[in-house]
C-alpha cells in the first residue's frame, strides 16, 4: 500500500503555521462543541469564509476546518455531561450515562474518561482513513459519469433510510438541496435557470450563504425559543482523572465502538448521530447484564464518544476519495474545497497529495492536541457553558453577516442568507433536518453533470446507468439500504405486538 | 435532532399537511419554471430542462407521501416568544439596510444592542455588550484579519 501521501502530509501538517492553525482550530472546535447551541457545522460555516478571505492556502484551510470538526466532537461531550444538553448531534447518547455520572459527583471522571475514549476513537479512525482512502481512491479511478451518478443515488438512499425517523422528510430536504443547486448559469447550454433576472444569482446561490443561513440564522432563532428552559450546569466536577479500572473496563467497548463509528462514517450521508446511537445500543445489548446502562455506566459513556470521533474521521473517506460527503460537516468541507476550485475525487490523492495527506496527518496531530487540551483544560472549556445567550447570539449574528459579506462584499447575499435562515427555521419547526439540504446542494451540480455526461456518452440511452458491474452493484446496495431498514423495523414492530399479545 | 414530537398529534398533522401543501405548490412552480428555461443549444441530449423537471416530479411525489405521513414536528411558538422570534429578522433587515451607508460599526452596534435586548439582557449590560461587540469585531476583522468592511458614508466619510 502506498502511504507516500501520508508522509508528505506530515511534512505539511507539521510546519509551524499549520501546527498553530491546528491548535487554534482544536481550541475553537472544543469551545464550539461545548456550546449546546452550536455544532461543528455552525463553527465551520462561520469560520470558512473568514479563512478563505484571509487567503489561507487550501491545505491550511482544510487543516483548520478538520481541527474544528474534531474539536467539536470532543467538546460536544462537555455540555452532555455537565448540562444534560448535547453540544452536537453526535453527543446525544453521551448524556445517557455521562449526566448520571455527573449527578453522582463523578463529572470530572466522566469528562476524563470520555476524553480518552474520544482520543482512541479519533486515532483509530485516522488510521482507518489513512489506510482506506488510497484503496477506495484506487477503486474509484475506474468510475465514469454513470457510476458517479449511481453512487450519488446510493448516497441519497443511505441518507433516506439512516438519517432521522422519517425518510420522506430527509428525502424532501435532499431534493430541496438539489433544486437550490440548479439555480444559476447552466454551463453546458449557457441557459440561466431560476435566476429571476437577478444578476447576483447568475453564478448560483453561494455555498457560504446557504450554509450560514440554514445553520447559524435558524439556530439563533431556535436558541431564542428555547431560552428559559431550565438548564443547570453541574459545577462540582470531583476527581479530574479517570480510574484505571474504568479504562480497562471500557477497553473492549471503546475499540468496538471505534470500528462501528468508522464504518458508519464511511457510508455516504450518515453521521455521528447514527454511529453513536448504534454503538451505544450495541454496547448495551452486549454488556448491560446488570441493568446499569443509563444510570452512569462508564461503558455507556465510552461507546458513543469513541464512535462519534471515529465517525468524524471515517466521513472523510468518501469525501476525499469519491467527492461524496460522509456527513453534513464533510459536505460543508467539500464545499470549502470547491471554493478553492478543487474538485474532490479519486484523482485528488495523486494530483494534490499535500491536501489529502495534510488533512489526514493533521487528524493524528489534532487528536494528540485535543487530548492534551481536553484533559487539563476541561474546567476552562466548561466555563463557556456559563456565557449568557444575550452575549453569545449577537456574536453569532455578527459572524454570520461578516462571513457572507467578506466573500463577495454584497448586501444582496446577506439578505439572501437571512431569507434562507427564516425558511430553515420554518423547516426545522416542521421537523426537517438541515444537513440533507447541504448534501443535496453540494452533490446537486455533480449529479446533474454526471447524468448529462453519461447520457451524452450513450447518445441519450439511459441503459448506460445499468451497463457496468459497479453501477449494478451500487443500484443493489442502494435498494438494500432503502429496503432493509424498513423490513427490520416492521419485523421488530410485529415482534413487539406479538409479545404484547402474549 | 430529536424525533420526539413536541406538540399534539393534531398540531403535527396540521403543520405536516400545511408544509406538504406548500412543498407541492413549490414542486408545481419549480416544474413550470423548469419547463420554460430558454436555451439555444445544448451539447448533451438531456438539456438544461429535464433535471429540474425530474426534481419537481420527485418533490411532488415526496410531498404527497409527507402529506399522508407527516411524522413529528416541533411546533411553532406563540405569544411573546413568537414576537421575539419575529423581531430578530426585522432587526437583521434594519442593520443590513444600514450596513453600507452607516458603516459596519454603527450597524453592528444596532444589531447587537437590539438582539441583546431580545435575548433578555438588562439595558446597561446590553449597551456595554453592544459597544464591546462593535469595537471587538471591527478591530478583529478590519485590522487583524484585514477583511474589507464598509466604514459608512452617512456621517460624511
Amino acid at each position: 500500500m502506498n502511504l507516500e501521501y501520508l508522509w508528505q502530509g506530515f511534512a505539511v501538517a507539521l510546519t509551524g503555521q499549520n501546527l498553530l492553525i491546528g491548535l487554534i482550530g482544536c481550541f475553537i472546535g472544543t469551545l464550539v462543541g461545548a456550546l449546546p447551541a452550536i455544532g461543528p457545522i455552525n463553527g465551520i460555516a462561520l469560520l470558512l469564509p473568514i479563512a478563505y478571505t484571509m487567503g489561507l492556502p487550501a491545505e491550511s484551510t482544510m487543516i483548520l476546518l478538520a481541527a474544528i470538526y474534531c474539536g467539536a466532537e470532543y467538546g460536544g461531550r462537555i455540555s452532555s455531561i455537565l448540562l444534560n444538553v448535547p453540544g452536537d448531534a453526535g453527543a446525544v447518547m453521551t448524556a445517557m450515562d455521562g449526566y448520571p455520572m455527573a449527578r453522582q459527583g463523578r463529572a470530572g471522571e466522566a469528562l476524563a474518561l470520555s476524553g480518552i475514549a474520544s482520543f482512541v476513537g479519533g486515532i483509530l479512525g485516522s488510521i482507518g482513513l489513512a489506510l482506506f482512502a488510497p484503496l477506495l481512491a484506487g477503486l474509484a479511478i475506474g468510475f465514469g459519469p454513470a457510476e458517479y451518478f449511481v453512487l450519488m443515488m446510493f448516497a441519497f438512499a443511505t441518507l433516506g433510510s439512516m438519517v432521522g425517523s422519517y425518510p420522506a422528510k430527509t428525502l424532501i430536504a435532499c431534493t430541496l438541496g438539489l433544486m437550490l443547486a440548479t439555480v444559476g448559469l447552466d454551463a453546458t447550454s449557457g441557459a440561466y435557470r431560476f435566476t429571476f433576472n437577478e444578476p447576483e444569482l447568475g453564478d448560483g446561490i453561494e455555498f457560504v450563504v446557504l450554509v450560514i443561513g440554514l445553520f447559524s440564522i435558524s439556530e439563533a432563532l431556535i436558541i431564542l425559543e428555547n431560552q428559559g428552559r431550565g438548564m443547570t450546569v453541574i459545577r462540582e466536577l470531583g476527581r479530574m482523572t479517570a480510574r484505571m479500572s474504568d479504562i480497562v473496563k471500557c477497553t473492549g467497548t471503546t475499540l468496538r465502538s471505534s470500528l462501528i463509528g468508522f464504518v458508519i462514517g464511511v457510508l455516504p450521508g450518515t453521521g455521528a448521530s447514527v454511529s453513536s446511537a448504534i454503538s451505544y445500543t450495541t454496547a448495551k445489548r452486549l454488556s448491560d447484564t446488570e441493568g446499569t446502562f443509563g444510570k452512569g455506566d462508564v461503558r455507556g459513556l465510552a461507546a458513543p464518544e469513541a464512535a462519534n470521533n471515529a465517525t468524524a474521521c471515517g466521513a472523510f473517506v468518501p469525501m476525499l476519495t469519491l467527492g461524496v460527503p460522509g456527513s453534513g460537516t464533510t459536505a460543508v468541507m467539500l464545499g470549502a474545497l470547491m471554493l478553492y476550485n478543487i474538485q474532490p475525487g479519486p484523482m485528488l490523492l495523486t494530483e494534490r497529495p499535500e491536501i489529502v495527506g495534510g488533512l489526514v496527518a493533521s487528524l493524528f496531530v489534532g487528536n494528540l492536541i485535543l487530548l492534551a487540551l481536553n484533559l487539563p483544560l476541561v474546567q476552562i472549556f466548561a466555563r463557556v457553558l456559563t456565557v449568557p445567550n444575550w452575549l453569545l447570539v449577537p456574536g453569532i449574528l455578527v459572524l454570520s453577516i461578516v462571513g457572507v459579506y467578506s466573500t463577495h462584499s454584497s448586501v444582496f447575499s446577506i439578505f439572501l442568507m437571512m431569507s434562507i435562515g427564516m425558511v430553515g427555521w420554518l423547516l426545522r419547526k416542521a421537523g426537517f433536518e438541515m444537513a440533507p439540504i447541504i448534501l443535496g446542494f453540494v452533490l446537486g451540480r455533480l449529479m446533474e453533470v454526471n447524468l448529462r455526461n453519461a447520457l451524452a456518452i450513450s447518445g441519450g440511452d439511459p441503459s448506460i446507468l445499468f451497463s457496468s458491474t459497479i453501477c449494478n452493484l451500487l443500484w443493489v446496495l442502494a435498494a438494500a439500504v432503502a429496503i432493509v431498514p424498513f423490513y427490520l423495523s416492521r419485523r421488530s414492530r410485529r415482534r413487539k405486538m406479538l409479545m404484547a399479545a402474549e | 435532532m430529536s424525533d420526539e414530537s413536541h406538540c399534539s398529534p393534531r398540531a403535527v398533522q396540521v403543520i405536516g399537511r400545511g408544509a406538504a401543501t406548500c412543498l407541492l405548490a413549490l414542486a408545481v412552480a419549480y416544474g413550470i419554471g423548469g419547463s420554460v428555461i430558454e436555451y439555444s443549444f445544448s451539447s448533451d441530449p438531456l438539456g438544461p430542462r429535464v433535471f429540474p423537471m425530474a426534481l419537481a416530479v420527485v418533490l411532488g411525489l415526496l410531498a404527497v407521501w409527507y402529506f399522508f405521513s407527516p411524522g413529528s414536528a416541533e411546533g411553532f411558538p406563540s405569544g411573546v416568544v413568537l414576537a421575539r422570534v419575529l423581531a430578530v429578522p426585522v432587526l437583521l433587515v434594519v442593520s443590513v439596510v444600514l450596513f453600507e451607508p452607516a458603516g459596519f460599526a454603527v450597524s453592528i452596534f444596532i444589531l447587537t444592542l437590539g438582539s441583546a435586548f431580545i435575548f433578555g439582557a438588562p439595558p446597561g449590560k446590553a449597551l456595554i455588550g453592544a459597544a464591546g461587540h462593535a469595537t471587538l469585531w471591527w478591530v478583529v476583522f478590519s485590522y487583524l484579519l484585514e477583511v474589507y468592511l464598509p466604514s459608512g458614508t452617512l456621517f460624511g466619510r
